[in-house]
């Protein structure tokens, strides 16, 4: 049987339609935030035995270090079609055609379904809404006093580490996302959402607020934390946002968000190491000036 | 020389700064930060071949600036671009 769900996250409506039951008990992190509103959908995903590959041109093929996941890139006359696997050593396991706008997309899965549907959800949704003052973020979000307060870095870093001292040692913290939250500018004022994308942690909530701070988490051996310009307030969440640039289209909105939101928000490094004097330091700083 | 495929001059607070944009830019985690004149020489060349003396032709163009001071400071700025990964020599 074939079933369609709509889902709405930062306000962006999209579907996914599967014949597979069981792959759908195993999809809950969608459960949030599934919409049974009229508005229309962004994009739309459907679950596909096969798709056509005819005249497939390879544009970009991934180099994952240790642990990252794979994503080629191919173009198609009609589209792309992007191929991925959770590792880099491990055979391709999925293949998501989308058309040129990024609207509608079909994927088939040999392996891995799950993996395959949330990394095509998630590609197609930054690439889809980059123009719409929206932004994929890879970052750890904490909420403290109504402000969302974002800590970036590399993967292995430390943000999830980060989040969770401020967890345990700041007061009325709590987590709203841990991999991949979304920005988006709503009326001049940024805010981020959660979304059913969070990493290793299963932490999926339909809420928002707006951004209290923006913190790219550095390991060193102490404990301090330096406000950026807003030219490296930039560089800084550009570098963490999802989208793929060498597509015009999206550099500019990507561009346009970013360069919006650093103008609206402070940014920070913080050197720091594991430990609780690291979120004494972060949140001294940044709840004071949010 | 010539300025690498997928880098973009953008504006943000009034100040410009080059990012990798390309695809073969997608490991290029830097940005460059330039003044006014390195920006207007890279609007002026960028999608051509040009040596420092095109640089230096440019600047004299623009700036009121002895030939040897133009001529100096279009060299380190090549130099500056090359070792930054954004030029080809």
């Amino acid at each position: 049987m074939t079933e369609k769900q709509t889902y709405k996250v930062a306000g962006h409506v999209f579907s996914l339609t599967l014949d597979n039951s069981a792959l759908w008990k195993s999809l809950t992190n969608y459960s949030p935030f599934v919409y049974e509103g009229g508005e229309e959908e962004a994009f739309s995903l459907k679950i596909v035995p096969e798709v056509d590959l005819s005249g497939k041109e390879q544009l970009f093929v991934s180099e994952p270090e240790n642990g990252e996941q794979r994503i080629d890139i191919h173009t198609l006359p009609d589209g792309y079609v992007f191929e991925m696997a959770p590792l880099g050593d491990l055979p391709i396991c999925g293949w998501l055609k989308v058309s040129k706008d990024f609207s509608v997309g079909h994927l088939m899965t040999v392996s891995n379904k799950i993996f395959c549907i949330n990394n095509a959800l998630m590609l197609m949704y930054a690439f889809r809404t980059a123009g719409m003052d929206t932004i994929e973020i890879h970052a750890s979000c904490t909420v403290n006093s109504g402000r969302a307060f974002l800590f970036l870095g590399k993967s292995g870093t430390g943000k999830s580490t980060h989040s969770s001292l401020w967890l345990k040692n700041i007061p009325g913290s709590w987590l709203l996302n841990d991999d991949n939250p979304v920005i988006r500018i709503v009326d001049g004022v940024p805010r981020v959402y959660g979304t059913p994308w969070s990493g290793k942690t299963p932490c999926y909530i339909n809420d928002n607020y707006p951004v209290g701070a923006i913190v790219r988490i550095n390991q060193a051996p102490k404990n301090e934390i330096h406000k950026m310009s807003v030219v490296e307030g930039f560089a800084s969440l550009y570098s963490s946002s999802s989208g793929l640039r060498a597509i015009k289209s999206i550099a500019d909105g990507l561009f346009a968000t970013v360069s919006s939101v650093v103008q609206k928000v402070p940014c920070y490094l913080m050197d720091c190491l594991p430990d609780a004097e690291a979120a004494q330091v972060c949140s001294n700083e940044v709840l004071g000036n949010a | 020389m010539r300025i690498k495929d997928g880098f973009t001059l953008r504006e943000i607070v009034g100040q410009h700064v080059v990012i990798g944009e390309g695809l073969s830019q997608v490991n290029f985690n830097k940005m460059i930060h330039m003044n006014d004149s390195a920006a207007y020489l890279w609007k002026s060349v960028v999608g051509k071949d040009f040596s420092v003396k095109d640089l230096t032709d440019l600047l004299l163009e623009r700036y009121e600036v002895t030939e040897e001071k133009a001529s100096a400071d279009a060299a380190a700025l090549a130099a500056k671009w090359i070792e930054a990964g954004i030029v080809t020599e």
